[in-house]
């Protein structure tokens, strides 16, 4: 039974600090993200067409673009020099903030 | 001088609507052509299998992104299968159509 509830504890931690590290920092994030402002809006609800918006975008979806351009896999000449500067927890930060912002909606079912 | 001015305005409003109305039919239209991809982009938190990430939230997105995004999958410029199947059919006014509708959610 003892045995039982350690194995329990080290799952629950091991739960716990998985969320945590994948949480990123929103108030870092949010200091991190002056870069991307200018283009993408303050708030990631960029006004110029170019840009995509990405305010309320998944976190984890966010992440995964912006390791895309890091590793190159998506080609794109301005954010291959941006995103080649953040490190994990960066990218993580900004993700979080973004995330958190008011905007993109999932699309309505017929 | 004034029936002028008011051909000329009349002229400019219909235009404009005429303008106003393809756009409009570029959103239903879209709609119609976005069946597919509801399946997933239309599902809360629906998830991507390998690597893990939640399908994105593409509803107020800027058309011009989407086509720009869409037409990388088409040309696999963004790698990823199950988006270069669906893309890879659609014409530029497909695309262009879905795009409109997008970004018409609020």
């Amino acid at each position: 039974m003892i045995k039982l509830s350690k194995q329990i504890f080290f799952i629950l931690v091991f739960m716990f600090s998985t969320t945590i590290f994948a949480a990123g920092d929103y108030d870092n994030g949010k200091r991190k993200a002056q870069a991307c402002v200018a283009c993408h809006g303050v708030d990631g609800n960029s006004e110029n067409i170019m840009y995509p918006k990405l305010a309320g975008q998944y976190q984890n979806y966010l992440i995964h673009s912006l390791n895309a351009y890091k590793n190159g896999e998506r080609d794109n000449a301005i954010m291959n020099g941006f995103a080649a500067t953040l490190s994990e927890q960066d990218i993580l930060d900004i993700s979080k903030y973004f995330s958190e912002q008011k905007g993109l909606k999932v699309l309505p079912k017929n | 001088m004034k029936f002028i001015k008011s051909v000329k305005l009349l002229t400019f409003l219909t235009i404009f609507a005429i303008a106003n109305t393809s756009a409009d039919t570029d959103i239903v239209s879209g709609k119609q052509k976005s069946e597919t991809c509801l399946g997933c982009h239309a599902v809360p938190g629906y998830n991507n299998v390998y690597p893990t990430y939640k399908v994105p939230k593409l509803g107020g997105q800027h058309s011009e992104y989407i086509k720009l995004a869409l037409k990388a999958y088409q040309k696999m410029e963004r790698k990823h299968n199950t988006m270069h199947a669906n893309a890879k059919g659609l014409t530029d006014e497909d695309i262009n159509q879905i795009a409109k509708f997008f970004e018409s959610i609020k």
